[in-house]
């Protein structure tokens, strides 16, 4: 499904180039859990970056689903956004405009899914998490918890092939985070590929391979 | 559902989406009114139907008036005679002043404030609507008049005035009472007119033949203004001229058109404007809206960061780049019809005061232009409001990556640009401001009988109380209220044009041929110089009387008057022998030999915008002495008006007993300047205004951007001073920048407006330093606010914040 080759990010200051990855190839196959660990600053999120199109490398070759990245166009990547692809962060990042149920439906908007049958998606997912009874709510109005599973349920609705995770359970107590790494486990084991980032070997040991980055180079892979 | 994301954004951030509404307003606001207003002062005399073909016949000659420009000829007799030898005149229409002010209806007096004896062509010539009456044939007869609606109301109420009598009061100007006919009744001259008559009339029996008229010809279609004026200089020179070779009559002929704003003629109907004010009107306009779109533009560009979260986030799930235009054109649209809104709350107060003020209406008929004008603003601000903000989200979405951070202003050159642009515009307008009243200050201060303040004036007197001026004097003067009262021929702020020829102990003409040269003259009562304080160079006031034996006259003349005779010390002039001449055969009027008893300073009789021509002053009695003053008391003046009109109602019953303060006759010479001063300073604060709440804006955008590294210096040991200082440093940089920008502009443009002026006052350095400093000043004390409440906030509270 992904296959990284060679992929070289940098940065340039005045006299010297910052490598923030450097010579990275990886290789993930459909239905893997994946989880990037490494200490700060190894460029865990920037692989991620890459990997959900909102960054691109410098050098090197990046083949989703056996199309390479670099020649795709502006049009195809939001196609890939809104199909293919679905994020979660550590900040959550839900729309503070925007109620529970707007910001679960949001994808679907952009989809073209129609009203009806939209309403019937998002039912379902407030319906799985278990938070109908919030939908109304804006999201400064819910705990850290809550508002990850309002993300994971935006993210997974439009059920995307590919589920990217930065750090899902950072801002989270251990319990609420035990939670989501559950849920995560459900969907994988549902068949949804996930790239997960994390500090955490505990949280690791839900994926099936783990694979550690330090000072930008792919040091492990088990 | 964008447009439910929008407006619940906007509801986040009531104050500063407030302050783009006011803005944006408040601009378009005093755009349309700009507009408006400049589209009346363009469009004077066109609605006539034949508007491009009508011209304004003048002429000039070195040896009349020493070639003085009028805006009316004289002796207009010949016009008629004209018109038929000249085939490329297809029309002509003369107008004389009716004049005495006073027209007299079933034993009463009315005021006129302006009005014509006319050709019978007068509406073959100018268009008017007619309520009454048939254009073609309401001025076949002499003596016919056509009145407009208001006169008739004022006059007549709700009679018909059809077929009623008016009579012209017999006086100075008219032997006999003069009886008219009401043969019609049309609508008042539209503001657009450079005439607003109260009524036109023919006269009773040709009266063309002597005296001034303003003359208006029509040229035939497919003809040149150019053969029209060769055509009526062979006219001329075959007909007029005893001496046709030596005839240098210069021929003017001015379309009616360019009358109101590119006539600046002597004795013109009415005061005209200036072209000028026109430009610095439509600069002003447009100034105005520069400053608020790119202060529209500023904000957008400052709170972009608002949604910066939200659209990168809709472009995680999908969205494309035309969704993020659709944001923004929504947001825009939004804020552009509450502006819109506020605009019409606006326009309704600020057209009644227009009305009241200027009896001009700009928002009637006019709603196609008000349309375009407001769509046009509209369609500009939306899309110059919405694409910088485009520009800097699409880079940041791209670059920002997943932090979804804001867009950080304070690093963004185009915000930078844009204050410094809208301070250099303010800085220009208060330096402008400040130049245009001091100027127009001095000049109201600087004329006759303005600081005294103390001087009421009867204009233009009917004759017959000219005639009893010696005992209205005296019975003034009995009033402890009034101090001294005088008379003259010009009234203040008028134009003393009249010259006649003279003859003076050892001084010789510079023609050797011509016996005489002419000189101003200023017929006036004794007491004149002491009124208006003239100050004496040399010599003495006049004596106490009004009439001297012939070989005594008296003659005061003005500094002008002095180098005029080519004398430099006012001492050696002093009892030089001097006689003025006067010749009109059959009047009987001579005005008696005498000497040059005294020699004044300079004084500003009229406007300060011409040099102070050569004047003689002499007594006269009983004649030419057309308009009264009055000086009162100081602190007296309501007493003093109680009694002058207790006076003048004993001594003229039947005359309306109307009056002026000298410094409100001034104020109408300079009302052009004084118009223009009002109207920038309006400006000005509304820019200022403008600018400043967009500063206030972008420095609580830029304090927020800047929480976290406030509230890190803070727990380092930063003072509050020190972090308001850090702040504010910026801001003093780009209003330093403005100002170094907008002095040599505002200098170079304020040194030609003054040039209108032949006195003026200095470009002095510290008008433009205390602009600067104002704007600094503004400009500080609204970041100040803001840099303070972030500065002495708990830097825990900061720290959290993320």
């Amino acid at each position: 499904m992904i296959q990284l080759k060679n992929i070289d990010k940098y940065y340039d200051a005045r006299f010297q180039r910052t490598f923030v990855l450097k010579g990275v190839n990886l290789d993930i196959n459909q239905g893997e859990f994946v989880s990037i660990m490494g200490p700060s600053g190894a460029g865990k999120s920037t692989l991620l970056n890459i990997i959900g199109f909102l960054d691109e490398p410098n050098e090197g070759e990046y083949l989703f689903l056996d199309q390479p990245a670099n020649q795709l166009k502006e049009k195809q990547k939001v196609q890939y956004h809104r199909s293919h692809i679905g994020f979660i962060f550590q900040a959550f990042h839900l729309i503070e405009e925007m109620n529970v149920y707007e910001n679960i439906e949001t994808p679907l908007v952009y989809r073209g899914v129609k009203g009806k049958e939209r309403k019937a998606m998002v039912a379902d997912m407030l319906d799985r998490f278990n938070i109908v009874a919030k939908k109304d709510l804006f999201p400064s109005q819910l705990s850290g918890g809550q508002q990850q599973l309002v993300a994971i349920a935006r993210a997974i609705v439009g059920s995307p092939k590919l589920l990217l995770a930065d750090e899902p359970t950072g801002n989270l107590h251990s319990e609420q985070g035990q939670m989501i790494m559950e849920l995560l486990k459900k969907l994988n084991d549902e068949g949804m590929t996930i790239i997960q980032v994390t500090h955490s070997e505990e949280n690791a040991k839900y994926g099936n391979r783990i694979v550690r980055l330090k000072d930008g180079y792919l040091k492990e892979d088990e | 559902m964008v447009l439910k994301v929008v407006l619940r954004n906007l509801q986040k951030h009531p104050f500063l989406n407030l302050v783009k509404v006011i803005g944006l307003g408040l601009a378009l606001t005093g755009i349309l009114f700009i507009a408006l207003f400049l589209k009346n002062e363009l469009t004077y005399d066109s609605y006539h139907q034949k508007s491009a073909r009508t011209y304004r016949y003048t002429s000039t000659d070195p040896d009349f008036f020493s070639g003085k420009h009028f805006a009316r000829i004289v002796n207009p007799g010949y016009i008629h005679e004209m018109s038929d030898a000249l085939p490329e005149l297809e029309e002509f229409v003369r107008l004389r002043p009716v004049r005495g002010g006073l027209i007299k209806y079933d034993q009463r007096y009315y005021k006129v404030a302006q009005a014509f004896e006319c050709d019978s062509t007068f509406f073959n010539v100018f268009d008017a609507e007619m309520l009454m009456g048939n254009k073609e044939t309401v001025l076949e007869n002499p003596a016919s008049m056509v009145i407009t609606q208001s006169f008739a109301q004022k006059v007549f109420g709700d009679k018909n005035p059809v077929g009623e009598v008016l009579t012209l009061p017999s006086g100075q100007y008219y032997g006999e009472d003069q009886d008219f006919t009401i043969a019609g009744v049309m609508k008042d001259f539209p503001a657009n007119s450079h005439f607003h008559s109260d009524f036109v009339a023919t006269p009773l029996a040709d009266q063309f033949t002597n005296g001034w008229a303003w003359t208006y010809l029509v040229l035939a279609e497919n003809t040149t203004v150019e053969n029209v004026k060769a055509g009526i200089f062979d006219y001329l020179k075959n007909n007029n001229e005893t001496n046709p070779e030596e005839m240098d009559t210069e021929v003017h002929l001015q379309k009616i058109s360019d009358i109101h704003l590119n006539s600046h003629k002597l004795r013109e109907i009415e005061e005209n404007s200036n072209i000028r004010n026109v430009y610095v009107l439509a600069i002003a306009a447009f100034i105005l809206l520069l400053i608020s779109i790119s202060n529209y533009a500023n904000l957008n560009i400052g709170m972009s960061g608002f949604s910066a979260k939200y659209l990168f986030i809709n472009k995680l799930l999908g969205s494309s780049k035309s969704a993020v235009v659709k944001y923004f054109f929504f947001e825009g649209i939004c804020i552009l019809a509450a502006a819109l809104f506020f605009t019409v709350l606006l326009s309704v107060p600020v057209n009644a005061a227009i009305v009241r003020f200027y009896q001009l209406n700009l928002l009637a008929g006019n709603s196609t232009t008000i349309f375009l004008l407001v769509l046009a603003f509209s369609l500009l601000t939306l899309v110059l409001g919405m694409l910088p903000v485009l520009k800097s989200v699409f880079s940041s979405i791209r670059l920002g990556g997943n932090r979804g951070s804001a867009v950080a202003v304070h690093r963004n050159g185009v915000s930078r640009v844009l204050i410094v642009f809208q301070y250099a515009f303010s800085i220009a307008l208060i330096i402008t401001v400040i130049v245009i009243s001091r100027q127009t200050n001095y000049a109201l201060k600087n004329s006759m009988g303005v600081q005294q303040n103390n001087v009421i004036c009867f204009e233009s007197v009917h004759a017959s109380i000219q005639q009893k001026f010696a005992v209205l004097k005296a019975e003034l003067l009995q009033y402890n209220s009034i101090e001294s009262v005088s008379a003259m021929l010009e009234p203040p702020g008028g134009e003393a044009n009249d010259m006649f020829p003279f003859e003076m102990e050892d001084y010789e003409t510079e023609d050797p041929d011509r016996n005489f040269e002419s000189i101003g003259v200023f017929p006036c009562d004794y007491s004149f110089p002491s009124i208006f304080n003239l100050q004496f160079l040399a010599g003495t006031n006049f004596s106490e009387n009004n009439k001297d034996n012939e070989g005594s006259g008296e003659y005061i003349i003005n500094k002008a008057a002095m180098k005029r005779l080519r004398y430099s010390n006012p001492e050696d002039i002093v009892g030089k022998d001097f006689k003025l001449i006067f010749s009109s055969p059959g009047s009987g009027i001579t005005i008696p030999k005498g000497k040059i008893i005294g020699v004044v300073e300079d004084f500003h009789l009229s406007s300060l915008r011409k040099q102070v021509e050569p004047l003689v002053l002499f007594k006269r009695d009983k004649l030419w002495l057309l308009n009264f003053v009055v000086s009162v008391k100081a602190g007296m003046k309501d007493e003093a008006l109680a009694d002058m009109r207790k006076v003048w109602n004993e001594l003229f019953p039947e005359y309306p007993f109307q009056y002026e303060h000298v410094d409100a006759l001034y104020k109408r010479v300079y009302k052009t300047e004084l118009l223009q001063a009002r109207l920038l300073s309006v400006f000005t604060l509304i820019a200022l205004f403008i600018c400043s709440m967009g500063l206030f804006g972008l420095a609580l955008i830029i304090t927020q951007n800047r929480t976290k590294e406030i509230g890190v210096r803070k727990v380092n040991g930063a003072r509050v001073s020190e972090i308001i200082t850090l702040l504010n440093k910026d801001y003093m940089k780009w209003v330093a920048l403005a100002f170094v920008i907008a002095c040599p502009a505002a200098w170079f443009a304020m040194d030609k407006w003054l040039e209108n002026f032949a006195y003026k006052t200095p470009l002095s350095w510290w008008i433009f330093v205390l602009a600067g400093i104002l704007a600094l000043g503004i400009a500080l004390f609204t970041v100040s606010l803001q840099s303070f409440r972030a500065a002495s906030r708990n830097p825990v509270e900061a720290l959290r914040y993320e």
